[in-house]
């Protein structure tokens, strides 16, 4: 049984102009380097002191607007997937919808579902397309990621931003063909409402947790599809290091190339929310007509959807409406420990 | 509870701000940013609100040392005079690296970013910033 | 029709910790009030501060003030335009008289700027522009006026050294002015090497911040008995304000409209010495092109041969050292430069003296030109 299907019309990417070395990190908390150089990540974006998850989010979304070329007053939905909203109530939604010119005839919410709420939003939308009950969503993917400075994390949490304009399947430069989604409780990855830092079950988080919800959201995709893992052209998964990705996509049966343009963290970090769907924006900047893709974003506590996404003759026309993933990481500034911690209000400033 | 922040006065300003809305006379045709109840050139109230152009060419830049009390973490505060074409506005500028690439006559385009935040309540103001236009292959 | 000053107080500009508004008002009150033989006939009080509510929290200043100088009964009013109201409050205590509203008013102006730390001082000052936009950025007090400072530069193609030539003139006189807040000499190249604000403007670019006040007795000619000096005309005009909404931000629109008015009704040709409102170096050579005592781009450059100074030829300008070194007590300054405009032509100014100083002229604007006041004072 096929699900329903919808179209990626538009898709938009921001990465933050300054990149911490691991290095850096290493030297402040006295780390040997084969502690980072094992996770397959050399620099982090990091968002600058004005900039948090929905100044990313209005950037990325922005250029997946001018991609899909349509009038922002036709979004009827903005799911806005992050777990670093400025405020913990009162909705970072209406933010981005205002500033986008989409307010006020629309839906407007922020998802939860640590790293995958993004793609919760994404996947919600091809139904709510393909029901008519609304023309065109946006779903968005945006962390300012957070870690507790000296931990493990702190190497490759990163800030970022994704965006996908999801409309009807006709004019669409991408359709989404099929999806699945497989979530159980799985406490690997948490943070509480007043903590400012999420915290998490250090091993326990790989096998039980990434692995585990990824590679049941895949095969159940390939299943319900009838695709083989050689029928994609790519295939991209959640990357919370440069390791993960790799060691889970070839566990499924893909191969290095099928991977090699969706990963983006080992130049950047892990965005979070961003992760996942930033691989595909940097897929869709270099996709072909006819195209397959496999998409798996995957959020702790735990989570994985599964999608299978066909690339439209209409892809070309959209590409050079907006900056591409490659723009925004040749754009870089590198930074020292210091210049990060006053960024992202590490240390302690009376205002 | 202490609040420095008005709701209210930004709340009422957020679609001139967030989306660079300005306004344009219908008698004299200037266009001035943010709008006013009339032309502040030629005193007519027949204007229109236009959406003003987010790119355009930096006049004049300043690096400010001697910030207002709440700027002290986003210290110091990058301000710019830009010439939209058929307009003039003031920003602060963002993304400046280096204050040494500030200059005058290069191309710069409005970002979404934080300004002030209220100290006690956490209230948040997010208005248009310019910044050097990214390079766009 | 002209009013006469006939008595003058005046406090020295700098950190008066142990003083409030109100003390420095009393202080150059009582001087004011005893050059007149004392407080009878006086019937208004024109209150001039900008800050009151925010340093001093108190509203109705010039009604408090009235009692706590044994003024109780006065008619009281404090007039605002931000760092123009002194010149306002002239302008005002003028019409009161010609209308016969009054006889003798006592206009006092008083400002504190040192009750906070400076970073609150430099927020408030942010309210001096335009606050529609500018209130929901971080820009401070200087941020416009370093703007400016660049185009200047640019458009005409004067180096930062050459604009260093004015703060050292101010100094230079304000050394000689016990009412200065900044008595002490300082070399050009000494301006661009201190510590930046707003870059190009340097700590010694701006107006110091500082507590001062300022009073004059204004009088009718019909009870006047001592006149130092005759106020002749005032006029004003309102401007855009902000050097993005003006097509050439280079001249200041509201001075030039308040400069027009003026001399269409005095003759102004003749002018001994000027107080003008250098709140930032920047801000006194397009003062001096906006009213033609310069060309255009041209003004810095006679500030630095030495024109405008004791050994230039007249006018003189800010003998007194200007906002830039006498001090800039906001709403205080334009009482400050009417009170030492008037020394000065009656002779008896204790600072640098223009030789047989007959006319005066007073400019002061608020911002970059949101309001302008000019004013004509002449010897009786």
């Amino acid at each position: 049984m096929h699900g329903p299907k919808a179209g990626i019309h538009g898709w938009g990417a921001y990465i933050p102009i300054y990149r911490l070395p691991l290095s850096e990190i290493a030297k402040v908390w006295g780390w040997s380097p084969e502690q980072y150089e094992s996770l397959d990540v050399v620099e982090k974006a990091v968002a600058s002191s004005d900039e948090d998850s929905v100044t990313m989010a209005y950037e990325a979304a922005s250029n997946a607007i001018k991609r899909a070329g349509i009038d922002p007053k036709k979004i009827g939905a903005i799911f806005f997937g992050t777990e670093s909203k400025p405020y913990a109530v009162k909705p970072s939604a209406t933010i981005i919808g205002e500033a986008l010119g989409i307010t006020p005839y629309t839906m407007a919410s922020d998802m939860e579902f640590a790293c995958r709420a993004g793609s919760e939003g994404l996947r919600s939308l091809i139904g709510m397309v393909d029901s008519g009950l609304v023309e065109f969503g946006l779903a968005i993917g945006s962390d300012t990621a957070q870690a507790n400075p000296g931990d493990v994390l702190e190497f490759t949490a990163a800030s970022g931003a994704a965006a996908f304009v999801i409309g009807p399947s006709e004019n669409a430069s991408a359709i989404v063909e099929d999806s699945v989604t497989f979530v159980t409780d799985t406490p690997d990855f948490w943070r509480r409402a007043t903590q400012p830092y999420p915290l998490h079950g250090e091993g326990f988080t790989g096998e039980p947790a990434y692995f585990y919800h990824i590679e049941n959201a895949v095969r159940a995709l390939l299943e319900k599809t009838g695709l083989k893992p050689g029928d994609f052209d790519y295939a991209i998964f959640h990357q919370p290091n440069g390791k993960f990705p790799v060691k889970v996509g070839k566990g499924l049966g893909f191969t290095i190339d099928q991977m090699k343009d969706g990963l983006v963290t080992p130049m950047i970090g892990n965005t979070y929310n961003a992760s996942a769907l930033m691989g595909l924006a940097k897929v869709l900047d270099k996709a072909r007509p006819g195209e397959k893709i496999l998409l798996a974003p995957f959020g702790s506590g735990a989570g994985s959807d599964a999608y299978y996404i066909r690339v439209t003759d209409s892809i070309e026309e959209r590409k050079a409406l907006a900056p591409s993933v490659g723009d925004y990481l040749d754009r870089k500034v590198l930074i020292d420990y210091g210049m990060y911690s006053k960024a992202r209000s590490i240390m302690h400033v009376i205002k | 509870m202490a609040m420095d922040l008005s709701i209210s006065r930004f709340w009422r300003k957020k679609v001139s701000v967030y989306r660079l809305y300005g306004s344009r006379c219908k008698a004299c045709g200037k266009v001035h940013y943010p709008p006013k109840k009339a032309c502040p050139y030629c005193g007519s109230r027949d204007l229109e609100l236009i959406e003003l152009p987010k790119r355009g060419k930096l006049l004049s830049y300043t690096t400010i040392y001697a910030v207002p009390e709440g700027a002290r973490p986003k210290s110091p505060v990058y301000f710019g005079l830009i010439d939209l074409g058929i307009t003039k506005v003031v920003a602060e500028l963002t993304d400046v690296a280096d204050k040494n690439s500030l200059k005058e006559g290069i191309e710069v385009e409005a970002v979404l970013r934080r300004t002030r935040e209220d100290r006690d309540s956490g209230l948040i103001y997010y208005l248009l910033k310019f910044r050097p236009v990214m390079v766009h292959r | 029709m002209a009013v006469y000053i006939e008595g003058v107080g005046l406090t020295k500009v700098g950190r008066h910790y142990s003083l409030s508004i109100k003390d420095l008002a009393a202080q150059t009150a009582f001087n004011a009030i005893e050059q007149v033989g004392g407080p009878e006939g006086i019937d208004y009080l024109i209150f001039s501060s900008a800050l009151a509510p925010l340093q001093d929290n108190q509203l109705d200043i010039a009604g408090y003030v009235s009692s706590y100088i044994g003024l109780r009964g006065i008619r009281a009013l404090n007039v605002e335009a931000g760092e123009a109201s002194g010149l306002a409050a002239i302008a005002i205590a003028k019409s009161l008289l010609e209308s016969h509203q009054a006889d003798k008013v006592l206009v006092i102006g008083a400002e504190k700027l040192t009750e906070y730390v400076s970073s609150k001082a430099y927020k408030q000052l942010q309210m001096l522009y335009d606050s529609d936009l500018r209130s929901f950025y971080n820009i401070g007090f200087a941020g416009d006026a370093a703007l400016l400072m660049r185009l200047y530069m640019n458009t005409y193609n004067v180096d930062r050294e050459t604009l260093s030539y004015w703060p050292a003139l101010m100094h230079s006189n304000a050394k000689e002015n016990p009412y200065a807040m900044l008595r002490f000499a300082i070399k050009p190249d000494k301006v661009s090497k201190s510590q930046i604000l707003a870059d190009p403007i340097t700590l010694l670019d701006a107006y110091p911040i500082g507590d001062g006040a300022a009073a004059v007795v204004v009088s009718s000619k019909d009870v006047v008995k001592t006149p130092l000096v005759k106020v002749t005309a005032i006029e004003s005009s309102t401007g855009l304000g902000g050097i993005e909404l003006l097509d050439d931000p280079l001249i200041f629109d509201s001075l030039l409209s308040a400069y027009r008015k003026l001399s269409s009704i005095a003759d102004i040709s003749q002018i001994d010495f000027m107080e003008i409102h250098d709140s930032f170096t920047i801000v006194a050579p397009i003062i001096l092109e906006s009213i033609g005592l310069a060309e255009r781009g041209k003004a810095p450059e006679l500030i630095a041969e030495g024109h405008f100074s004791l050994n230039g030829d007249k006018p003189l300008i800010n003998p007194s050292g200007g906002l830039k070194a006498r001090g800039h007590p906001i709403g205080a300054t334009g009482v400050y430069q009417v009170a030492e405009s008037a020394l000065q032509i009656s002779g008896e100014f204790p600072g640098i003296k223009v030789d047989n100083a007959k006319r005066g002229l007073v400019i002061s604007l608020n911002g970059l030109g949101s309001n302008s006041y000019v004013a004509l004072l002449e010897g009786v």
